[in-house]
């Protein structure tokens, strides 16, 4: 109830945040990598370092992190088979993987594994489809119902919870 | 945090109230005001990476502690414990102290334990993930210490677990014979199963290729157009019979002529199609006859499964040798066995690219591919080691040297054999000398290890002989091990000497039967050891062999005891065999008979008509052409 609350929380702070669409969509599409792929790994750092760098949402990258965890975890196989093609089956590639797993710090990010290999692809796949379709969704409900959700009661208890309280504290 | 874009101070924020009337906020409005980074960031960001080093700081080497014994444990399919480990980044150095490797083979005992251990790293290496040793120092080891705690059985799925799986497994393979000394007068009757006898088996099996053989032959017999093409030629001879050559004119003769060409033609593909007939008979013959003497050869093993069903005492010393020191050597062997094929698998030949199973974690492991490039560091490499280690106590206590040169994960690479000798010089206790050596050759397509291991004045163990309430305590004596892996192909050698046998009596003595005590009484007089123990053939199926000086000992003994009275019951049993395959088998070896002697009836008959037939063509064209024309 209280994760649940809390993606509510988060759902709404993004949604009602002074971010543009654009700005969300690229911290969704983003944090999205940070789901669909094993955590502790190289390129994840780079996602975080973009994250927080970036004008973009980092609200929106922590959220679309946490819903695309389960998503990720779901997909594993279909990375795993992803990334056995790319590794073993398709042979022309392999002077590219060779000269990448013998190359300081390339090495450090661990595309020799078929899953963190096949995550990356589908995350870099679907950048431009994640980004353009939450920035649409953005918009849409900031034009359809946004405000009615502000001036809801339900949006009003949830922003007046301690959490959202929280969040104001830190925001800029 | 920022949760959103930053906003200029003093600027309007990005995101209102829609205006009256109005549209969606406008994307293109705000763009001027969009600045790419947002500096701001970098200050969380730094935190982010001081709290990290903080952690690291503060955990990393528990962490990096607890990764070595995973992986350590996963890659030795046995437990590893490390009680300290600090890693120092800037001269990349890793002091490991108090590592204990649990012995795989019994849980209760640690094969290694080292208090220090230091590493030196090269650090360019570490930026490919590639781990190369330019020192590495080892203090105070002890070997074969008992554990506080029994070592935890490593969960299944990695190489090295599986590996202890198959090799013992590979050890169960053995038929290691049981020394037994039941009495003779014991054995009243012999119940055997038929269903058990694989001679039986083999004859019932062979029953049914008979038929089926018999049925082929019989079908591609009369597949052959014999009657048709002799009525052919017949018909043929009599139109032609009485025919004279003149009245035909040139046409007509020389028609006539190639008729009976034509028909001789037939006759000799005929021939031809019974010649390969006749040949396939014979090999089908051959063949089965081939089963009959497999049938034999079954019902020799069939004899010794039954005298081992009632337990008959064997003479042959082998035999003996094998039930006296057949589980001893197959444990040893097993083990050496065991790294063997453990560092196979580390140590792969070849610059393919190797898949491993990827690092454990919440999400899939996947599968990890190492790519290998001609002329680069490989994953792992120690260049070279020497090792002083005193081991301070348990029986090999004393001083030990030794040497590791050019261990790799990528022996291609390195192009070289690895190398490692550990030697020891040092009396006063269990082990005078001991000396092990070994070659592990990756480098070429046909991976060849070597080990050999020589140990002089060792307190060798005492083992218990099978089926009588003894101990043999060899003493101090030396034994020897070398192990050949070439290919898929084992030779290993065991021996063991002693000149101080003594025996020991079970402290739970039971009464022994007669063969019991006149086997232990020989036993017990004998005052040296001598054996010699061979494991070779292909790793999956390698054959045991044993001689000693006691098997030859007991056998002789038994031979001169009940010798006459272990014939006739091998006698019986044999008689037994005999009656219950020769039911069986009887009726097999005369389909097979029977089964020759048709096809060898039915292609004399055959021959016998297309020559006679062959003959009267002949005859014919010979009269036409009044002998200057001959068939082919």
């Amino acid at each position: 109830m209280l994760a649940l609350l809390k993606f509510l929380q988060s759902l709404a702070k993004t949604l009602h945040s002074e971010g543009t669409p654009t700005q969300i969509g690229l911290g969704v599409a983003l944090g999205a990598a940070l789901g669909l792929t094993p955590i502790m790994n190289a390129h994840n750092l780079v996602v975080l370092l973009l994250l927080a760098v970036l004008n973009v949402s980092f609200g929106a990258g922590m959220l679309a992190w946490g819903i695309f965890v389960p998503v990720g975890f779901m997909l594993d196989p279909l990375f795993d088979r992803i990334g056995h093609w790319l590794l073993i089956d398709a042979t022309s590639l392999r002077p590219l993987w060779t000269a990448w797993d013998n190359t300081p710090v390339l090495a450090l990010t661990n595309f020799n594994n078929t899953v963190v290999l096949g995550s990356v692809i589908v995350w870099l796949v679907l950048f431009l489809p994640l980004w353009l379709a939450s920035r649409f969704a953005v918009v849409r409900y900031r034009v359809t119902i946004g405000e009615r959700v502000r001036e809801s009661h339900f949006y009003k208890v949830l922003s007046a919870s301690q959490f959202y309280n929280v969040y104001r504290w830190f925001r800029p | 945090m920022s949760t959103a874009g930053s906003v200029r101070s003093g600027d309007a924020p990005v995101y209102g109230p829609p205006a009256a009337g109005g549209g969606p906020p406008n994307d293109q409005a705000m763009k001027p005001r969009l600045a790419i980074f947002r500096w701001k960031g970098i200050i969380p960001l730094i935190l982010g990476l001081a709290l990290v080093a903080t952690v690291w700081l503060l955990f990393a080497d528990r962490l990096l502690r607890s990764s070595a014994e995973e992986a350590g444990t996963r890659a030795l399919g046995t437990e590893l414990d490390v009680a300290t480990l600090h890693f120092d980044l800037v001269h990349t150095s890793i002091q490991l102290n108090g590592v204990a490797i649990a012995d795989p083979f019994d849980a209760r005992r640690n094969l290694l334990e080292v208090k220090q251990l230091f590493v030196q790293l090269e650090p360019e290496p570490l930026l490919e993930k590639k781990l190369v040793i330019t020192r590495l120092t080892i203090g105070d080891v002890r070997t074969g210490t008992p554990r506080s705690t029994p070592a935890r059985p490593v969960a299944a799925g990695g190489f090295a677990p599986s590996a202890l799986h198959e090799m013992q497994q590979w050890a169960k393979q053995f038929d290691v014979p049981l020394l037994s000394l039941t009495p003779i007068d014991t054995i009243k009757s012999i119940a055997l199963d038929p269903a058990q006898l694989s001679s039986i088996k083999a004859a019932l099996a062979l029953g049914q290729r008979a038929d089926s053989t018999r049925t082929n032959l019989q079908r591609s017999f009369t597949s052959l157009p014999l009657q048709a093409t002799l009525d052919s030629s017949h018909a043929l001879l009599t139109r032609l019979q009485g025919v004279n050559v003149r009245t035909l004119g040139l046409t007509g003769a020389r028609n006539a002529v190639a008729d009976i060409r034509r028909a001789s033609a037939r006759v000799d593909s005929l021939k031809t199609q019974i010649e390969g007939l006749a040949t396939s008979a014979k090999t089908a013959g051959d063949s089965l006859q081939a089963g009959l003497r497999a049938v034999d050869d079954a019902r020799r093993a069939d004899y010794e499964f039954a005298k081992r069903l009632i337990k008959l005492p064997s003479f042959d010393a082998p035999d003996i040798g094998s039930a006296l020191f057949g589980k001893v050597t197959i444990d040893k062997v097993q083990q050496a066995v065991y790294w063997t094929e453990l560092a196979r698998q580390y140590m792969p030949p070849g610059l393919l690219p190797k898949p491993s199973p990827g690092p454990p974690r919440l999400r899939a492991s996947g599968t990890t591919v190492h790519f290998v490039r001609p002329q680069a560091y490989p994953r792992f490499l120690l260049r070279r080691a020497d090792v002083d280690v005193t081991v301070s106590d348990g029986p090999g206590r004393g001083k030990y040297v030794g040497a590791v040169q050019d261990a790799t994960t990528e022996p291609a690479l390195v192009g070289k054999p690895m190398l490692f000798a550990i030697q020891r010089a040092a009396n006063g206790s269990a082990v005078d000398s001991l000396r092990i050596t070994g070659t592990l050759d990756h480098a070429g397509a046909r991976p060849r290890d070597v080990l050999t291991v020589q140990a002089g004045g060792m307190e060798l163990p005492n083992f218990p002989i099978p089926g009588l309430p003894y101990r043999a305590a060899p003493g101090r004596g030396n034994s020897a091990l070398r192990l050949t892996l070439a290919g898929d192909q084992l030779d290993a050698h065991w021996s063991l000497a002693s000149g101080k046998l003594a025996w020991i009596a079970d402290s739970a003595a039971r009464k022994m039967n007669t063969i019991e005590s006149l086997v232990a009484k020989v036993l017990t007089g004998v005052p040296a050891l001598q054996m010699n123990a061979q494991i070779a053939g292909p790793i999956k199926a390698p054959k045991l062999a044993i001689n000693s000086n006691l098997d030859r000992v007991v056998a002789d003994q038994l031979r001169s005891v009940v010798g006459s009275q272990v014939a006739a019951a091998e006698a019986k049993v044999r008689a037994r065999v005999d009656s219950l395959v020769d039911e069986k088998a009887a009726p097999v070896k005369a389909k097979i008979a029977t089964v020759r002697a048709e096809a060898d009836q039915r292609i004399a008959d055959a021959r016998t008509k297309l020559d006679a037939e062959k003959q009267k063509l002949d005859a014919q064209v010979k009269q036409f052409s009044g002998g200057l024309v001959r068939l082919p």
